[in-house]
């Protein structure tokens, strides 16, 4: 496989990994989703580093989660036939 | 008009080309001519024999004002008016992607500039002053960074290209002269080189979002410095190859000079990213409304120290040691 094929699947699969876990179960006990997150005493309101963590995962699920299902689809099937 | 006093003058010609019926003789095959073979010079051709000029051979004369037809000026007219458009809908949609104004900066080099840049990369240690210079607009007040060519400091587009290009090259010639040349490597190279600077690129502009480093126009500026990363990796497999005889970049040799490599193009880094990473007034400019806690800031420019160090020599040695592998 070329270096290229290689780059799409290491994309596809770390947005798996952002996408696949489950908000209630897995994200709000490490306390990376969006409902439980605590602002400190004094913090500004989007400069702490978790809080763009945060941000950033709730947008990614948000977005990619379609696109996501069909580009897994198309790679499954890509594997069962001529992987 | 007022010329006429003097008496009948002939009428005033354009200057005809009196040879044009020749050319194309030059350029059609020989034709069968009885001339002795003692005339042939190695051209199939024959010389160009000054012909008598013909007295019909003014062959504009019928299409000489064919410039004066409204048809054509029409024709003209239109061409101009397409050509225009299409000019600027490529800008219009070059522009959109890549600001290419923005791009001409980076390339305004000069000799001297790139000499000393080289030697700046190679070499930091005894360099004093990293600060970009600033040239002062007419009005005093707005400030924009010099090109390349007044300001050693200055990030360049050109540096980065063409090593970019050598490096390419480099590795396609050092295995062909291993034998294994094939024309497929270019393509490998070329695509190992350009993923492993849209990685590094990728991964410096999510830690900018992660630590709320705005810099919406210094993106080219990160490019252009992940671009010199290919000098250090080209004089390392150079030397590394001639010292060992064309066996790999392996050996005591080769990972000394790559070490020095690694660490003047880290410290590079380090102190010409810092403008970008950690601008000195960043609370200064912000209004009275978001004065930032003196803790939080400092915390803040704590973490973004630590990622500058981050990138510089880790992120520098693990793409440099990918691309010094042959």
């Amino acid at each position: 496989m070329s270096i290229l094929g290689k780059l799409l699947y290491i994309t596809v699969l770390l947005l798996n990994a952002i996408c696949i876990p489950s908000e209630d179960r897995f994200l709000a006990r490490v306390g990376l989703a969006p409902a439980t997150y605590q602002r400190g005493f004094g913090q500004d309101v989007d400069s702490s580093v978790k809080y763009k963590i945060i941000q950033l995962i709730a947008s990614v699920r948000t977005v990619m989660r379609v696109p996501l299902i069909i580009i897994n689809t198309l790679i499954i099937i890509y594997e069962l036939i001529l992987g | 008009m007022q010329r006429a006093t003097y008496g009948r003058s002939p009428p005033l010609h354009h200057p005809v080309p009196q040879h044009v019926s020749t050319v194309p003789q030059l350029r059609s095959p020989p034709p069968p001519t009885s001339q002795p073979i003692a005339g042939y010079d190695g051209s199939p051709y024959p010389q160009q024999q000054p012909q008598p000029p013909l007295p019909g051979a003014n062959m504009f004369g019928q299409y000489g004002n064919f410039i004066n037809d409204p048809a054509a000026q029409l024709a003209s007219q239109f061409g101009q008016t397409a050509f225009r458009q299409g000019q600027e809908y490529i800008e219009q949609n070059v522009n959109r992607f890549v600001n290419v104004s923005a791009l001409k900066h980076y390339f305004v080099v000069t000799n001297s500039y790139v000499i000393n840049k080289l030697f700046l990369v190679l070499f930091p240690w005894r360099h004093k002053p990293w600060t970009r210079r600033q040239a002062a607009g007419p009005s005093g007040q707005e400030a924009w960074y010099l090109p390349p060519r007044d300001d050693i400091n200055s990030p360049d587009m050109y540096i980065p290209v063409m090593s970019l290009v050598t490096y390419i090259f480099l590795q396609a010639l050092i295995s062909g002269l291993k034998g294994q040349f094939q024309p497929e490597l270019f393509g490998y190279i070329a695509t190992t080189a350009l993923v492993a600077v849209v990685v590094e690129i990728l991964g410096l502009k999510l830690g900018c979002y992660l630590l709320s480093v705005s810099n919406e126009s210094q993106l080219l500026d990160l490019v252009a410095y992940s671009g010199y990363k290919f000098v250090g990796v080209i004089v390392t497999i150079s030397i590394a190859e001639i010292v060992n005889g064309g066996k790999g970049t392996g050996g005591w040799i080769g990972w000394t000079v790559f070490i020095y490599t690694f660490l003047a193009n880290s410290l590079f880094l380090m102190r010409s990213l810092k403008y970008v990473l950690l601008p000195e007034n960043n609370s200064d400019s912000r209004g009275p409304m978001q004065t930032m806690h003196p803790l939080d800031s400092r915390t803040k420019r704590n973490q973004r120290t630590q990622f500058l160090f981050f990138y510089a020599y880790i992120v520098q040695l693990f793409f440099m040691w990918i691309l010094c592998r042959s």
